[in-house]
């Protein structure tokens, strides 16, 4: 049957007996009509929501095989979760929303664009699925790699383990995930620091929580464990700032509000270093004994090393350049000479490098009162208790209970990894990592090998050029640079041209800043999405394969971890709305069928989940039940499942020693072991090795003077002035992003009947946030239509006023704006805030720059009324 | 027994995720929502507040509506044994005397039919679910009052499974805003057992009924931040 896009959108909503004719297509199910009785009996499950990345465990309510209400499930409070968000809450409309694709559909217009309508061809499961294998089997024969799987929170539905598996055993090295477009710059800076990623303030035993753009009262990873540990601590007495130029909800239940300047966060955090410093409030045992504050550093800016390689430190009591072995007093300060030439510890490079971030030249730049910026170096001096110990339990530890917290804030910018550093290393200066009431890293030191130089790869093996000379720590993918390789592969030097892109609950280019070129790439590949809804992306595809809901779907659930416990959960499924035979798990074992590398894939499996004593077996067929069982019964040492599926979940609680003691106390603390990597001295030989890989190769789109910055061993006050802020002073406002707690990420919230209609008016769009005064000058009022206009674009939306944001700055929220034609208008509303972003990725992690765009605005109407 | 909700705006977070439990618990009538948000921002930058308070239904002990609705000899709106105010739609005149009266703004006039959750489209199967199925205050009608019952279909099946002691205290027997809150910002219970944790909030954190100088004296209480409107 061939669908318009017209159909496409009337068979999802009103035309009944279309449904009826169409069958699977558009139909909903029938309820049971002989359901009678005052109160018929509810059926609960447990299970875990998987809108966004926090996971939290729900209790399914069903009546009559209708799923009638979500709730938080009881069971989670003392692990994750104590309340689920309205997104969780009304979860079941993403299950039952009429949009959602029902069947495989083929495009037939060959044209491709989000002005063309697609031309429909509804085909059956085996069509899909042999022109799918057909196509592979070719790429497979001449070049694995020109097979591209990228997932976003498809990772979370079915786990990338499977996908990584699968394009293992398939040859291809392009598994491209998106967290580039969250908060990569992050996790490579932990990477850098102390050789993992992922911490979380001790919010327990915190008495200062100083958060730099983390909103954990809207939308973040954790925010469902941080909002109740925050309030909980609040109501204790621990005072909260809350830094950033929006006045957030976290913002509202701070003690403080400090209104940077877009990008300028960094220079108070070096400020604040130079006065703790300057003060003496820096924990000098904690940054000799655990981090490579006391080695000594070269002209070249590189470490000194001995004949075996192992870093040199000055001992105080040899007054000589030794490793730091048993015996050896490292001296934290001091400039030396050794083997004839100047040194001077790396902390004397860094305090030195401050010389000049007085408040007062924080202030100029960060456009925060240089009395506001001395007073918080204070607080947090006040607050680490330097010097001091506690008692958790059976064990002794620092008591340092002041910590700093970030997601995005510091993360989404062209000097992410820079910016974080800048927090991570004042919190060294402090000694609060894994200290009581500091900040609690996880999984320290996992991967040694991020203490390491990159390799600068070239030519590219990666379509995303991950891990390259391009983005040597490029450590998380990344994600957007997929689609500038694919318009141009030799620009890049990549060794093949990409002939297919299968697209796994991912919406990209939408996701990504400068969103019309990414839609430009997808001429270049034919495109296969498995996706719920008819999202942009699948609007732009070849072939589009339903999938199963998150409420349908068998799967061992991701989880969050939190100081204090970790638990291991399942998704299990309630329904199957529209019949829908596969979900990504079932695509993949198909696909891995009728490419006979079914074997092989098990293989893959069982390496990536690390399946040792259950493994999956080779010569047969698994269903997504049998497969999870598998999974539970590994994770779990063997827990029956049926406590999987009574419970959901299993979980534990860490004891004290746990938290505190098997991080960087028993992995950097002491001589003989390796640093916590306070000074850079890996980013310096990364340096070094991207300008030989550009000799040798004679690379000439690659700015060295920019990686130069990029690469810093220390963080730097350059660090805050991003491409647009260098480039587009003309404009005067800085443009922000953030998101709200009404939609995600993932297209489905956009259509959801509660969120839209249900929640208050202003929920169903999304506005140009503006300071009132701002408005005012501009003779703007609430709800009138203004012009954004960026260096690469423009958009027009309504404004909402608030005294709530910095006057020199407007913040567009995500997750509105949805251009696709598969949604109907009402889910289309708001601003795509990345349609005008300007695209300056991290040089280090390749990171998005999300929050670095300026723009002007003006009234939609008028003109030449510009501010 | 006296049942009150304790509202505890110093912890809530304005996500309305309690907006959303009671929308979806009782089959929300577009334009006609039982619990609402009230967002409000105060001061000038950059000293700025920002206070989160939802509202809902406050059950008074003398409700005016109920006053109201008797006054015009419509007797729609009852107290019941458990303090819970109904409105019955069969007996509702729809006149709007009680969303008139209400200090709080609390009955919804619904004037239209009840409209598909998915604009122009066909019903979900919840929405499909039949009267069978559902409580008799989940059978919407057009041009009646409408408005928050407590959840009284869970309190009714506290009666029913003789259970009334366990009201607020087990998730079956709580209204279900009060079951979904991510800060712990909602309490259910029996303000005269002193052990309960509604009396517990509003003993130690002075929570209040809002507009006492009505004398509607309301069973919802609140903990306020100050700055309110």
């Amino acid at each position: 049957m061939l669908v318009t896009r017209r159909d496409f959108l009337k068979g999802m909503g009103s035309l009944a007996a279309y449904a009826a004719a169409s069958g699977g297509l558009f139909a909903f199910p029938k309820v049971g009509s002989a359901l009678g009785g005052q109160r018929t009996p509810e059926e609960i499950v447990k299970s875990t929501c998987v809108q966004c990345v926090n996971f939290c465990g729900i209790e399914v309510h069903k009546v009559g095989g209708v799923i009638r209400s979500i709730f938080p499930d009881p069971g989670r409070r003392d692990y994750y979760n104590h309340g689920i968000c309205p997104k969780g809450t009304s979860g079941l409309f993403a299950a039952y929303n009429p949009y959602r694709v029902k069947v495989p559909l083929k495009r037939t217009n060959p044209k491709k664009g989000l002005d063309q309508d697609p031309q429909w061809l509804e085909i059956s499961w085996e069509e899909a699925f042999d022109t799918i294998a057909t196509k592979l089997k070719k790429i497979r024969e001449d070049n694995p790699s020109k097979l591209i799987w990228q997932h976003g929170h498809g990772k979370y539905l079915i786990g990338d383990k499977f996908p990584k598996a699968f394009c293992k055993a398939f040859g291809t090295p392009n598994v491209v995930h998106r967290t580039t477009t969250c908060e990569s710059a992050r996790h490579v800076a932990d990477e850098l620091t102390w050789g993992y990623h992922g911490f979380l303030p001790d919010i327990d035993h915190c008495n200062l929580l100083v958060v730099f753009g983390s909103n954990y009262f809207e939308a973040e990873q954790y925010a469902r464990w941080m909002d109740h540990a925050v309030t909980n601590a609040r109501e204790r007495g621990m005072k909260i700032v809350a830094v950033e130029p929006r006045y957030s909800h976290v913002a509202a239940k701070a003690d403080q509000w400090v209104p940077v300047r877009p990008g300028k966060d960094i220079v108070i955090l070096l400020s604040i270093s130079r006065h703790l410093i300057e003060t003496g409030n820096i924990d000098e045992d904690f940054l000799i004994t655990y981090s490579n504050a006391p080695q000594l550093v070269g002209t070249g800016g590189k470490v000194l090393r001995d004949d075996k390689g192992e870093p040199l430190v000055w001992d105080t009591v040899s007054e000589t350049a030794t490793a730091y072995v048993e015996g050896v007093v490292p001296a934290l300060r001091g400039s030396y000479t050794v083997a004839d030439a100047p040194v001077r510890t790396a902390f004397d490079v860094f305090a030195e490098s401050l010389a000049g971030m007085t408040p007062e030249a924080a202030a100029e730049i960060a456009g925060v009162p240089a009395d506001v910026i001395q007073k918080l170096g204070e607080d947090i001096a006040a607050a680490a208790r330097l010097g001091t110990t506690t008692r958790v339990g059976d064990v002794v530890q620092r008591y340092r209970p002041v910590a700093i917290h970030t997601w995005r804030g510091l993360a989404a910018k062209e000097f992410g990894v820079q910016n974080w550093r800048a927090g991570l290393m004042l919190q060294m200066l402090l000694g609060n990592p894994d200290a009581v009431g500091g900040l609690h890293l996880h999984s320290v030191y996992k991967k040694p090998a991020y203490f390491e130089p990159s390799k600068c790869e070239y030519p590219p093996k990666r379509v995303d050029l991950a891990k390259s000379v391009f983005f040597p720590n490029g450590q998380h993918d990344v994600c957007q640079q997929v689609a500038l390789t694919l318009l141009d592969p030799k620009a890049y030097g990549l060794p093949y041209e990409p002939e297919m892109q299968i697209f796994y609950a991912t919406n990209r280019p939408v996701s990504t800043s400068d969103t019309a070129t990414q839609f430009r790439s997808f001429d270049k590949t034919f495109n296969v999405v498995i996706e719920v809804n008819m999202s942009e992306t699948a609007w732009m595809a070849d072939i589009v394969l339903p999938d199963l809901n998150y409420l349908e779907a068998w799967h061992l659930s991701p989880t969050r971890w939190t100081p204090t416990t970790k638990h291991t959960a399942i998704r299990q499924p309630m329904t199957n709305v529209y019949d829908i035979p596969y979900d990504a798990f079932g695509v993949l074992w198909e696909l891995a069928k009728r490419l006979d590398m079914r074997d092989a894939y098990v293989d893959n499996i069982n390496k990536n989940w690390k399946q040792k004593k259950h493994p999956f077996e080779k010569g047969r067929d698994y269903t997504p039940r049998e497969a999870v069982e598998l999974l539970w019964a590994e994770k779990t040492k063997g827990k029956p499942f049926e406590v999987a599926l009574r419970d959901g979940f299993v979980g534990k609680k860490l004891g004290p020693e746990s938290t505190y003691l098997k991080g960087v106390e028993a992995k950097f603390k002491g001589p003989g072991k390796p640093k916590m990597m306070f000074y850079g001295d890996h980013m310096v030989r990364t340096l070094e090795k991207v300008h030989e890989t550009v000799a040798e190769h004679g690379i000439q789109n690659i700015d060295l003077d920019q990686y130069e910055v990029a690469y810093s061993p220390v963080p730097i006050k350059e660090h805050a002035f991003p491409t647009p802020h260098r480039e587009a002073g003309h404009l005067p406002f800085y443009l922000i992003t953030y998101k709200r707690m009404y939609r995600n990420q993932m297209a489905c919230d956009n259509t959801n009947p509660i969120l839209n209609f249900a929640l208050g008016k202003d929920t169903i769009e999304n506005y140009v946030v503006m300071n009132a005064a701002t408005g005012a000058e501009m003779g703007v009022r609430e709800g009138d239509q203004v012009v954004v206009e960026t260096r690469i674009g423009k958009l027009t939306g309504k404004v909402q006023l608030t005294e709530g944001i910095r006057p020199d700055t407007v913040g567009i929220s995500y997750h509105y704006g949805q251009a696709s034609p598969g949604f109907p208008d009402y889910a289309r509303k708001g601003m795509a805030v990345n349609d005008v972003l300007e695209l300056h990725p991290d040089k280090v992690s390749g990171m998005n720059s999300f929050n670095d765009t300026k723009c002007k605005v003006y009234p939609a109407a008028g003109e030449g009324r510009q501010s | 027994m006296k049942l009150v909700r304790v509202i505890d705006t110093k912890r809530c977070m304005g996500c309305r995720s309690c907006v959303a439990a009671c929308a979806v618990e009782n089959h929300f009538t577009p334009e006609a929502p039982w619990n609402v948000m009230i967002e409000s921002e105060g001061g000038k930058y950059p000293n700025v507040y920002r206070t989160f308070v939802t509202m809902n239904c406050m059950h008074c002990e003398n409700p005016p509506c109920k006053t109201a609705c008797d006054g015009v000899k419509a007797f729609a709106i009852s107290k019941n044994e458990l303090g819970v105010v109904l409105i019955d739609y069969d007996k509702c005149i729809g006149c709007g005397y009680c969303a008139a009266v209400c200090p709080y703004g609390v009955p919804q006039l619904n004037q239209q039919e009840p409209a598909r959750l998915y604009p122009g489209g066909q019903a979900t199967p919840y929405e499909a679910l039949p009267d069978t199925q559902r409580h008799w205050t989940h059978r919407k009608k057009a041009k009646v009052a409408e408005k928050c019952t407590f959840c009284w279909h869970r309190l009714e099946k506290a009666i029913e499974d003789g259970k009334v002691d366990r009201i607020g205290k087990d998730p079956a027997y709580t209204p279900a805003c009060d079951l979904v809150c991510p800060v712990d910002a909602r309490f259910f219970g029996d303000l005269d057992d002193p052990g309960s944790e509604v009396a517990k909030q509003i003993g130690t954190k002075r929570a209040a009924q809002l507009k006492r100088e009505y004398g509607a004296a309301p069973q919802v209480y609140y903990v306020l931040e100050g700055g309110e409107k």
